[in-house]
């Protein structure tokens, strides 16, 4: 005769992991918000009307500050990915494994070389 | 003297688990392990729990300390200044006080055939089977496991469906497919291509955390996702139906 405790769906509550786990994959809600926003923009595109009521849509305070959350949602998600992917695809060359550090700095440097691209793009209109 | 809490199941007293407290002495070396072995000898023997080795090794003496898997003998009541609970290990039936049955485990450990496989790798078996010390590099940290059964009672993916092979089982048979002297892989690759193999996890990582080998369970599940997905893609393209892989 054995007894089993069942796993209740508050779960994750119990140990801070648990809780970055669940702030890991709650991410996807404003990412999915923006996902949406950004579609809807790419079906207005049809008809000056609907997008001029969707640029209104985009600057409403409320959007602006779900988007910033998206942002930061999604850097905190990039963050936490960096560390995992060496973890999940060790690189090797030959017999030497490139160290863990080293692939989360080039992930991070990937980001930035984006960025950096996107303030050239629309900071300076793409002119130096 | 200091009280810490256990978790009881006494099944022909109650069926309902319970908790009792006991007063040990301590002093900066005592492990849980010393503490549970002072109550078994001189406050209360029906106390029940697995141990042996005492120096992280058997891996029998895994319980729940504050609801974070530990192996008894390698946790100090000095880390727990203020309350303490021990509980039987989480996410396995109990059969009695701290004692688990390990079943499940050990059904899913079976199923992955944690050992090697001869084949075209070991082609002449009278031959010694030597393996350079960068072959071994490329499996050494997953063949660490002591079988504790810690990642289970982590994974709260095995908490919710008991039949996820779960991160011991799948680090093993990723430690058995990087191995040279290995030519089971394909054996091994069809229950961690299952639904309940390497996709039922969802990447929290505490298995890795509470490991006390420093196995990293959670990145050999991941490792095996990305195998999974080559061995899928391999089947797909020499024409066999996708669902056939994954079963």
């Amino acid at each position: 005769m054995s007894y089993k405790p069942q796993l209740t769906g508050s779960w994750w509550l119990k140990h801070r992991f648990f809780k970055a786990y669940m702030l890991r994959e709650a991410t996807v809600i404003p990412l999915a918000f923006l996902l949406c926003s950004l579609v809807a923009g790419a079906f207005s595109l049809q008809d000056p009307e609907r997008f001029q009521h969707w640029q209104a849509f985009m600057s409403n305070p409320l959007v602006i500050l779900v988007h910033t959350l998206a942002l930061t949602a999604s850097l905190y998600h990039a963050a936490t990915f960096f560390v995992l992917f060496p973890r999940v695809m060790p690189i090797r060359v030959g017999n030497y494994q490139l160290p863990a550090r080293y692939l989360v700095l080039a992930q991070w440097g990937a980001v930035w070389l984006i960025v950096a691209l996107f303030i050239w793009l629309f900071a300076f209109g793409g002119q130096s | 003297m200091r009280s810490i809490q256990i978790l009881r199941y006494l099944p022909e007293e109650s069926s309902q688990p319970f908790l009792q407290s006991f007063q040990v002495p301590v002093t900066d070396s005592t492990s849980v392990l010393d503490a549970l072995n002072y109550i078994k000898e001189s406050l209360d023997p029906t106390l029940s729990f697995r141990w042996s080795c005492r120096m992280a090794i058997c891996g029998s003496c895994g319980v729940m300390v504050n609801g974070i898997p530990k192996l008894g003998c390698k946790d100090f009541l000095r880390n727990y200044p203020n309350e303490l609970i021990i509980e039987p290990l989480a996410h396995l039936p109990v059969e009695r006080d701290l004692v688990v049955n390990m079943d499940s485990f050990l059904r899913h450990l079976e199923a992955v055939k944690p050992y090697l496989i001869e084949g075209k790798h070991a082609a002449d078996s009278s031959q010694p089977n030597r393996q350079t010390p960068a072959q071994m590099a490329r499996y050494q940290q997953f063949a660490n496991c002591i079988n504790c059964g810690l990642c289970y009672a982590a994974c709260p993916q095995f908490g919710l469906n008991p039949e996820f092979t779960g991160p011991a089982a799948i680090a093993l048979a990723h430690r058995y497919n990087l191995d040279s002297r290995d030519s089971g892989k394909a054996q091994r690759m069809a229950p961690l291509n299952s639904k309940n193999g390497v996709w039922s996890c969802t990447f929290v990582g505490f298995c890795s955390e509470v490991c006390p080998k420093g196995v990293d369970p959670a990145a050999a599940v991941n490792q095996g996702k990305v195998e999974s997905a080559k061995s899928m893609l391999i089947q797909l393209f020499r024409g066999r139906a996708i669902g056939g892989a994954g079963q």
